[in-house]
């Protein structure tokens, strides 16, 4: 597989590939294995690198894609490329989750309560099928959601809304704002002392 | 020592309750409404310190929690007792959110009033068409007397809710948000507290030194006022109605994004639309006990966001439609 395909995927996974694009490389994976085992890794690798499991059923998904779609072990083979992982993999951290939710949505399985997968899930070739015969829809990305349940915390309480938690759960998500913005710092810091 | 008050405390609240009219014991001379009112009252002024444990998704964690109010200052103190450390303190409407791994200190400003385990239903909410307010029984929890009240919806656009009330003060002591099987989905309650004590300066001082950390502002984002939106739903569940609408900065958005906040009295639901871009979006997430659905329509994506059933932001999205001018 050539690098322009990989930065096609890279793209894909991270939300920036063009909708035309999108479209094309949706229809390659429907013909080829390789390329939505790619798929699955660049978004598991930005999982793993997250520690993150914010998407209810991900786990689930994970060995299901694994049958579907990799004919090794998927955890240990996302393993393998995370110890090796180097700076050109940090990129695809931001929408990792988002993009994973994507692929839920593009393979058409649904999440539902308590992370369990829906019984009637469809999975990959037949439910890609589907989607060449419609178009296809995406759910925001998950940076997207957070920002939208983060405000909706603070607006809800300024109303005196009711659950209990909406106060510590945008304060969750702003330790993870802030530990980007902490790594961010970082990395800044460490170009100006190199400069 | 403050578990030996404790226990004196719990003690005293059961022998006065076994020295009161049985009835009594039960709430019944007192109504679900006037149970409210003791509740907000309660959870407004009531110093305190405990043990909280927050339960979601089959996941438990224990926040220490110190609270006091001393001149109509709030001040408040929350640990989290696993994982990274979080720690957070409120004075009045200042709140450091302190990362001792990261070494960093989140600086926020709270405009409201609320604090963080204060956002409960009121007995301002019109209870008889949406829901149904009762007291349930008399339990124990964290080893105090309380009044378990139950709110039930009479659909299934909403979750219910159980609030196990303190007897002696008001103040909750546990609560559940319950979903329209009956499961439990989200729950927070106390194992220890020690109510009304007076709590000293040091309780309430972050436990690390923060000089050395870094200091970050999180500023909050560009909005406008109550703006007329251009949107409106055309049919939402019973009892939701607009109690806010505003224009939003959002990342990732170049104009404002339209925030309208519905709400039924006790559940809301916030709809953003913004402008389209990129790839058709429609579909349902979770994140926690909060559900968001998104629909592409009229060249914008709409999203409902709230603590609601699955169900619930799915009509609601799909309800939104921009007024012909």
């Amino acid at each position: 597989m050539n690098d322009k395909i990989r930065m096609q995927v890279s793209a894909f996974v991270d939300g920036e590939l063009p909708d035309n694009e999108s479209e094309l490389l949706l229809r390659r994976m429907s013909q080829d294995d390789e390329l939505r085992s790619l798929v699955g890794e660049y978004i598991e690798i930005g999982r793993v690198m997250r520690a993150e499991a914010s998407v209810a059923g991900a786990e689930h998904l994970r060995d299901r894609l694994a049958a579907e779609l990799a004919d090794k072990p998927y955890k240990e083979h996302v393993e393998d490329v995370a110890a090796g992982r180097g700076s050109r993999w940090r990129p695809l951290a931001g929408a990792a989750v988002a993009a994973s939710v994507a692929v839920v949505a593009i393979l058409g399985l649904r999440q539902v309560s308590d992370g369990e997968l829906d019984s009637t899930v469809r999975l990959a070739d037949e439910v890609v099928d589907a989607v060449e015969d419609s178009a296809y829809t995406v759910p925001p990305s998950e940076d997207v959601l957070r920002q939208y349940v983060m405000s909706h915390g603070l607006e809800a309480s300024e109303h005196g809304a009711v659950g209990i938690n909406p106060r510590y759960v945008s304060l969750e998500f702003s330790d993870e704002m802030t530990e980007n913005d902490a790594e961010d710092s970082a990395t800044d810091d460490s170009s100006t002392a190199g400069d | 020592m403050n578990l030996q008050r404790l226990k004196v405390r719990a003690t005293a609240a059961l022998l006065f309750g076994a020295a009161i009219a049985p009835q009594s014991a039960l709430g019944e001379s007192i109504s679900p409404g006037e149970w409210l009112d003791r509740m907000s009252a309660a959870v407004e002024k009531t110093s305190y310190e405990g043990t909280v444990l927050r339960v979601r998704d089959d996941t438990a964690e224990a926040l220490k929690v110190v609270r006091s109010v001393s001149d109509g200052v709030v001040r408040e103190k929350v640990i989290a007792q696993e994982g990274n450390g979080l720690e957070i303190i409120r004075i009045g409407n200042e709140v450091h959110c302190i990362l001792p791994e990261r070494k960093s200190v989140l600086v926020e400003e709270w405009n409201d009033q609320s604090t963080l385990f204060s956002s409960l239903p009121s007995s301002d909410i019109r209870f008889g068409s949406e829901y149904d307010v009762a007291v349930v029984r008399e339990e124990r929890i964290a080893g105090r007397k309380c009044v378990l009240l139950a709110i039930r919806p009479h659909d299934e656009f909403r979750y219910g809710h159980r609030i196990w009330l303190d007897k002696e003060t008001g103040f909750p002591l546990q609560t559940k948000l319950i979903d329209e099987s009956g499961n439990t989905i989200a729950q927070v309650k106390f194992a220890d507290i020690s109510l009304e004590q007076d709590i000293l300066p040091d309780a309430l001082a972050p436990s690390y030194d923060t000089a050395s950390f870094t200091w970050l502002t999180e500023p909050r984002p560009a909005r406008t006022q109550n703006v007329e939106s251009e949107w409106q739903a055309s049919e939402v569940p019973a009892g939701f109605r607009v109690v806010s609408v505003h224009g939003e900065e959002m990342p990732g958005n170049d104009g404002l994004v339209t925030h309208m906040l519905f709400s039924d009295g006790m559940a809301t639901i916030s709809v953003f639309v913004a402008k389209h871009s990129g790839s058709r979006v429609e579909g349902g997430s979770r994140m926690g006990s909060t559900n968001s659905y998104s629909v592409s329509t009229e060249e914008h994506v709409v999203t409902a966001v709230g603590q609601v059933p699955a169900v619930t932001v799915e009509a609601i999205a799909r309800a939104m439609r921009r007024i012909q001018q």
